[in-house]
């Protein structure tokens, strides 16, 4: 009965330190990895079955891939200025990443991962916090939100061309790319032929629906799996498609639970494999590489928002806004890690230890700068006017 | 009216009055409705997050559809038709007259009251035909004159 008690183990300390975080009115997400680190291998050792736990956390990564697939639509993409919004972001960002990545020492597709975990804000704790701090009347909000949107299309995109990379050698790439993209035309052409067939089973009261949804999710996981595709970009374009099936919108609050549940155990379950090594950790370079990271990545979300502010709102003021609620990273930048990580082509120590730094520094001081992004694009505003008069 | 689409937050129906003042509204996808007011010149907006049920009725105020609502009367204002009013009135069915069908109670020709609805075990029958019989814990919708009203509570359901 291990398995129960491991169970407990990761709920209750997610559960007392996702409460502590809510109650000091912070993000949760860092809270949950700080929970897994603590009681995990490189804190108290506590888990039996370790396997048992990143298997649920796999579930999470799933589910989520799923959520923000169905949630996924492009259709405010042809608004004016929408395109050049979403690469700005991305250009500044990943750019910036990349740079720096190889500036100390990573190779380039660690480099590329890095890029990735710079680039992509947390949606999650930027949505929240728009909510939250009553920011949903401002024009910047529809334009942050879109951003957010526009970086899952371009998270699906890098996670089809990351797992294609890692997938072996040279010659393997667009081989893998080729079976992956078949692999969601594939998905895609069979859930709208079936929506006939499934949309009834649907609208059912009894347990056939959660069946169906979980049978979807895990039997093309599996297929995946088989076919050495990524089961996250295959979840992420199976919630798209029955996004297209109208009787699944009543299901899809508990799909949310599943998922914010199995999402919280993931979070542990990266924290408790974190091999914390005070020695690396403290080491000069380290707190360099880091310290260099946590301030291009704020600089970076501050210059694109600018940027965009200037063409898009036609004022600077506005875009520093937008550049302070884009700031918090949180949950795709792990997802990302963990799905480099799973890819078992050997991810360096530093690469890993300075990501969930990074992941769990920038989630908290993220939240800071959502929240006083008024007062920061005010204050930044005058400090530019002083010096250039 | 400005509408945009947040996705991941729900529907935003944004108002721009000339003096610059802002109200906007938005459904949340949690079925929550927030409703902005964002004063020109203002630092911070006002907001206030109501369940569908109040929304409803400050929606109801705003539009002037409804006028005043007494325990369980309701009248109903048409902004269209300014001096046409609706007295609606829900009352419980009595022992008197559970059991009996409307044509049965005559309620109609005795009071010149009608029947509009009959909300029975959380469904609505609208309209419902005269051969329907009224149930205990029926709650029924009654349209009438102030006057015809009393009078029906009095002589058919046997209320004080």
């Amino acid at each position: 009965m291990t398995f129960l008690l491991d169970l407990a183990i990761v709920t209750v300390s997610c559960l007392a330190l996702g409460l502590a975080s809510k109650y000091l009115r912070q993000a949760a997400i860092p809270a949950y990895i700080i929970a897994g680190i603590l009681l995990g291998k490189s804190g108290f050792n506590l888990i039996t079955s370790y396997e048992f736990v990143q298997w649920l956390g796999k579930i999470g990564v799933i589910l989520l891939m799923f959520y923000i697939g169905h949630e996924f639509n492009f259709k405010g993409i042809s608004e004016p200025g929408r395109v050049f919004t979403g690469c700005t972001d991305f250009f500044v960002n990943f750019i910036a990443g990349f740079s720096l990545g190889l500036l100390i020492g990573l190779s380039p597709l660690e480099a590329f991962i890095l890029a990735s975990a710079v680039y992509i804000s947390s949606s999650a704790i930027v949505i929240s916090s728009l909510i939250e701090n009553k920011r949903l009347i401002y024009p910047e909000a529809e334009t942050v939100v879109w951003l957010m949107v526009f970086e899952d299309i371009i998270l699906a995109i890098l996670l089809v061309v990351l797992t294609s990379i890692m997938s072996g050698s040279l010659a393997m790439i667009p081989v893998s790319l080729a079976k992956t993209l078949l692999f969601i035309v594939f998905i895609l052409v069979l859930i709208r032929r079936l929506s006939n067939f499934i949309s009834p089973l649907f609208e059912r009261d009894d347990e056939i629906p959660i069946l169906l949804i979980f049978a979807l999710i895990f039997g093309f996981s599996a297929i995946a799996h088989r076919l050495i595709v990524s089961e996250v970009i295959v979840a992420f374009f199976l919630g798209s498609a029955l996004s297209g099936v109208k009787s699944f919108r009543n299901l899809f609050g508990a799909t949310i639970s599943f998922k914010n549940l199995f999402l919280t155990i993931f979070f542990f379950s990266f924290g408790m494999m974190f091999q914390f090594k005070f020695e690396t950790l403290s080491s000069a370079d380290f707190v360099l590489a880091l310290t260099a990271l946590i301030t291009l990545s704020i600089l970076g979300k501050f210059v694109s928002g600018a940027i965009i502010g200037k063409t898009v709102h036609g004022s600077l003021e506005t875009g520093l806004r937008v550049g302070a609620y884009t700031t918090p990273r949180g949950e795709f930048s792990i997802v990302l890690l963990a799905v480099a990580v799973g890819m078992e082509t050997g991810i360096s120590e530093l690469l890993l230890s300075l990501v969930v730094a990074y992941v769990i520094i920038l989630s908290i001081m993220g939240s800071f700068f959502a929240k006083h992004g008024n007062r920061i694009g005010r204050t930044m505003i005058v400090g530019i006017n002083k010096l250039l008069p | 009216m400005r509408i945009s689409e947040l996705p991941e937050i729900g529907t935003k129906y944004e108002i721009e009055s000339p003096k610059g003042d802002k109200v906007a509204v938005i459904f949340l996808t949690t079925g929550e409705i927030e409703l902005y007011v964002l004063e020109a010149g203002a630092e911070k907006p006002s907001v206030t997050r109501l369940t569908s049920e109040e929304a409803r009725r400050v929606g109801s105020v705003l539009t002037g559809a409804m006028l005043t609502i007494e325990r369980e009367d309701v009248e109903v204002s048409f902004s269209e038709i300014s001096d046409l009013r609706i007295n609606i009135h829900v009352c419980p069915v009595t022992k008197y007259v559970i059991g009996k069908s409307i044509e049965d109670l005559a309620i109609r020709k005795k009071t010149g009251v009608t029947i509009i609805a009959i909300s029975r075990r959380g469904q609505s029958i609208i309209s419902p035909p005269p051969e329907t019989v009224l149930e205990e814990g029926d709650l029924i919708v009654v349209i009438g004159e102030h006057e015809q009203i009393r009078a029906c509570a009095r002589e058919i359901l046997g209320v004080k």
